[in-house]
């Protein structure tokens, strides 16, 4: 009985253990679209909760009209379950998520699903879901 | 809303159980469940106690009542917002269940650190399916919940918004399917029985299926 007891607690502790869900470390360099126009830029500040270094641009593609959010020499101090997101505030109140950040540090492009309004999306953010701390944030400035 | 609490299909053990009475087949079945289960973000811990009542000459059905306690915890979880009238096709009891999804109403929160203390008044149903084996099913119907107050992310339509303290439903009511309120439970399970002496039940162990529905 005492095993099986041991056995279900042992379980549940494996299986509850915190994942620490840090971002990757290791720069990410994706290639930017030299055909890109830069929309609208800005330079990142510290939040309540991180220190920062980089810009974000916002850049339309030279082929088509879709949009993508670059963070261009960024380094990010790390965190657990942070988020880029295109934001209407410069707090995380109404946002568009754009995944998960994929590195700590380097370049990077992400996707802007359909058109929203930039006038009304003028921040890019950097934000921890799990406990909602604003690592950093950039008013978009059109360029 | 793209994912949903459902069905954890887990290995579980039921640690001890006593009966009431000494008969191979029992008029009345009283049992103290202990229930754990675990995935890779959630898990939870029920414990529970069932009185039932055989029906019939051979008493192999039963049905009866019991209370259960179910502690629940996860990380990032995303729950249902809908409520029926703008989820499924109808809102009828029971049909409900059945009834076609409309997902373009769907809208997602998605809670970081989800956790609800809940105790229900359950309903019972069981089958003695041979000596050794029992399938049961049992189902959570009226209670309360505590919990704690957690971040989440509400999305719709594409466009997320920060709820900075969700906090679960403090009332639980089963009217089936999505008209349900609050953190309800229900469990599906064999067991087989390895001994049994002096009409108490040494050691069993069980399969179960556990539904948890916990709209926040």
């Amino acid at each position: 009985m005492k095993k099986i007891v041991f056995a279900c607690i042992s379980l549940v502790l494996v299986f509850s253990a915190c994942k620490k869900d840090q971002s990757p470390t290791v720069p990410v360099n994706d290639p930017l679209d030299t055909t890109a126009q830069v929309k609208f830029t800005g330079t990142f500040i510290n939040g309540p909760f991180g220190m920062v270094t980089g810009t974000a641009q916002v850049l339309r593609a030279g082929n088509n009209d879709s949009y993508s959010l670059a963070l261009k020499d960024v380094m990010i101090s790390n965190g657990p379950d942070l988020h880029v997101y295109l934001s209407k505030e410069g707090q995380p109140v109404n946002f568009i998520d754009l995944g998960k950040l994929k590195s700590a540090a380097g370049t990077q492009v992400y996707s802007i699903i359909g058109n929203p309004d930039f006038t009304q999306y003028k921040y890019a953010l950097v934000h921890c879901q799990r406990f909602n701390h604003l690592f950093e944030s950039a008013e978009l400035m059109m360029r | 809303m793209r994912k949903y609490l459902s069905t954890l299909f887990i290995c579980l053990i039921v640690i001890s159980g006593l009966c009431a009475q000494q008969k191979r087949l029992l008029t009345t079945n009283q049992l103290i469940d202990l229930t754990v289960t675990a995935g890779s973000s959630q898990q939870s811990i029920a414990t529970s106690y069932v009185f039932n009542r055989g029906i019939g000459k051979s008493k192999k059905f039963e049905i009866g009542l019991g209370v259960r306690n179910t502690a629940y915890f996860g990380v990032k979880k995303d729950f249902w917002t809908a409520p029926a009238n703008l989820a499924r096709t109808t809102t009828f009891p029971f049909a409900v269940v059945f009834a076609g999804q409309k997902t373009e109403n769907w809208d997602t929160l998605n809670v970081q650190r989800p956790f609800t203390n809940s105790l229900n008044a359950t309903v019972n149903l069981g089958y003695h399916l041979s000596n050794k084996f029992y399938a049961g099913f049992n189902i959570d119907l009226i209670g309360f919940t505590v919990g704690r107050k957690s971040p989440a992310v509400f999305t719709s339509n594409g466009v997320s918004k920060t709820e900075p303290a969700a906090k679960p439903a403090a009332f639980n009511l089963l009217l089936t399917g999505d008209n349900d309120y609050g953190s309800l439970n229900s469990e599906f399970f064999l067991r087989y029985q390895f001994n049994k002496k002096n009409g108490v039940l040494k050691e069993c162990t069980s399969f179960y299926l556990q539904n948890i529905n916990q709209p926040l």
